[in-house]
């Protein structure tokens, strides 16, 4: 009975010993394992984290120098609109120049205020034996519109008939012809321009209103508020 | 005999069953512990084949050895000095020559029961 017991106590006693060296053996071993299957995990991440750095880099590298090449774009972009802000510019100003040119040609209907001329012819004179001293001759229309575009008339027009750069008038008899077109008296002149100018271009003492007087001829100045010209090519 | 086997049975299971994760410089004290428990373990075993055996000095013994191994190698790494490499050594040496005198013993009794 007692050997037994003593045997008994041996056994749990042993059993304990072998029970925390189990555990032991087993923990370790784990443990060990444990950090032995880390590590080939960890080495493998350690490459994956470094070629992922890589990649990384190699992609700011080319973020940067897709930004640089952005910029340079972008640059460019901006030099190009200015360019092309200029050149909207210059062709304002040239549209701008055409329409005025095209008004000074006569090619488009224009308007403004500026002076009326009328010459008639003057009362017949049983004196004067020669009729051609009191009619209006072209050189007096001449001397008329000559005044009015050296005063800075932008548009001359005889009896509604707009003249331009190359116009012609011929005395034709009583009547004027202006571009094969022919006009009796009275002529209306009318003329674009600054109306103070133009009248007190005409008004000089010795000018071209006090010629036309001496020679017979009914001149009447009237400054005008707004006068309207056809185009040139426009037939009446 | 089949309690102590049970024992190991089960310890091992508990053991490969803790989750518990101890720091990296932990796992030496528990190397160290380790060492020590088998050095004592054969110690035993030599004890018992040369009928020496005392139950009381080899419990004592194995309990004692893997706490004094431990504190040994936690002493060291806080001293700076590598003193769980003497009981390494120690404990290497004497498992060495426990496992000598545990074959010779054997080898004594096979050829004399051999020539018997």
């Amino acid at each position: 009975m007692r050997l037994k017991k003593k045997v008994k106590t041996r056994g749990v006693v042993l059993a304990i010993v072998f029970l925390v060296l189990g555990f032991m053996v087993a923990y370790s071993f784990r443990v060990t394992q444990g950090e032995k299957s880390n590590q080939p995990i960890t080495d493998r991440q350690w490459e994956q984290n470094l070629r992922l750095r890589d990649e990384l880099n190699e992609q700011k590298e080319r973020n940067r120098d897709l930004q640089k090449e952005l910029n340079e774009k972008q640059e460019m972009v901006r030099d190009y609109e200015s360019q092309l802000a200029d050149e909207a510019q210059v062709y304002f100003n040239l549209a701008e120049d055409a329409e005025k040119y095209r008004m000074f040609l006569g090619k488009v209907k224009v308007k403004g205020e500026g002076v009326k001329v009328t010459l008639s012819d003057g009362e017949y004179n049983p004196d004067e034996p020669n009729i051609n001293n009191y009619l209006v001759h072209e050189h007096h229309v001449y001397k008329v519109i000559t005044e009015l575009y050296i005063s800075g008339a932008a548009a001359v027009a005889i009896n509604g008939h707009r003249l331009t750069h190359n116009s012609y008038i011929l005395c034709d008899g009583p009547v004027i012809t202006v571009d094969g077109q022919q006009y009796p008296a009275p002529f209306e002149i009318t003329a674009i321009g600054d109306p103070k100018v133009l009248s007190s271009a005409l008004n000089i003492t010795g000018g071209v209103k006090d010629q036309l007087v001496n020679d017979q001829i009914i001149f009447s100045l009237q400054e005008e508020n707004k006068i309207v010209m056809d185009p040139v090519n426009v037939k009446k | 005999m089949w309690l102590p086997l049970m024992g190991l049975i089960i310890g091992v299971i508990i053991g490969l069953l803790t989750d518990i994760r101890i720091p990296a410089e932990y796992s030496n004290y528990l190397s160290i512990a380790i060492l020590a428990a088998l050095d004592t373990l054969f110690g035993g075993i030599r004890a018992q084949l040369q009928n020496i055996y005392d139950e009381k000095v080899f419990v004592s013994g194995f309990f004692f050895n893997i706490l004094l191994a431990a504190s040994l190698a936690f002493l060291g790494v806080h001293l700076g000095v590598d003193l769980y490499l003497a009981a390494v050594f120690a404990f290497g040496v004497r498992l060495f020559q426990n496992i000598a005198v545990i074959r010779r013993i054997l080898l004594t009794k096979w050829t004399s029961s051999g020539e018997k």
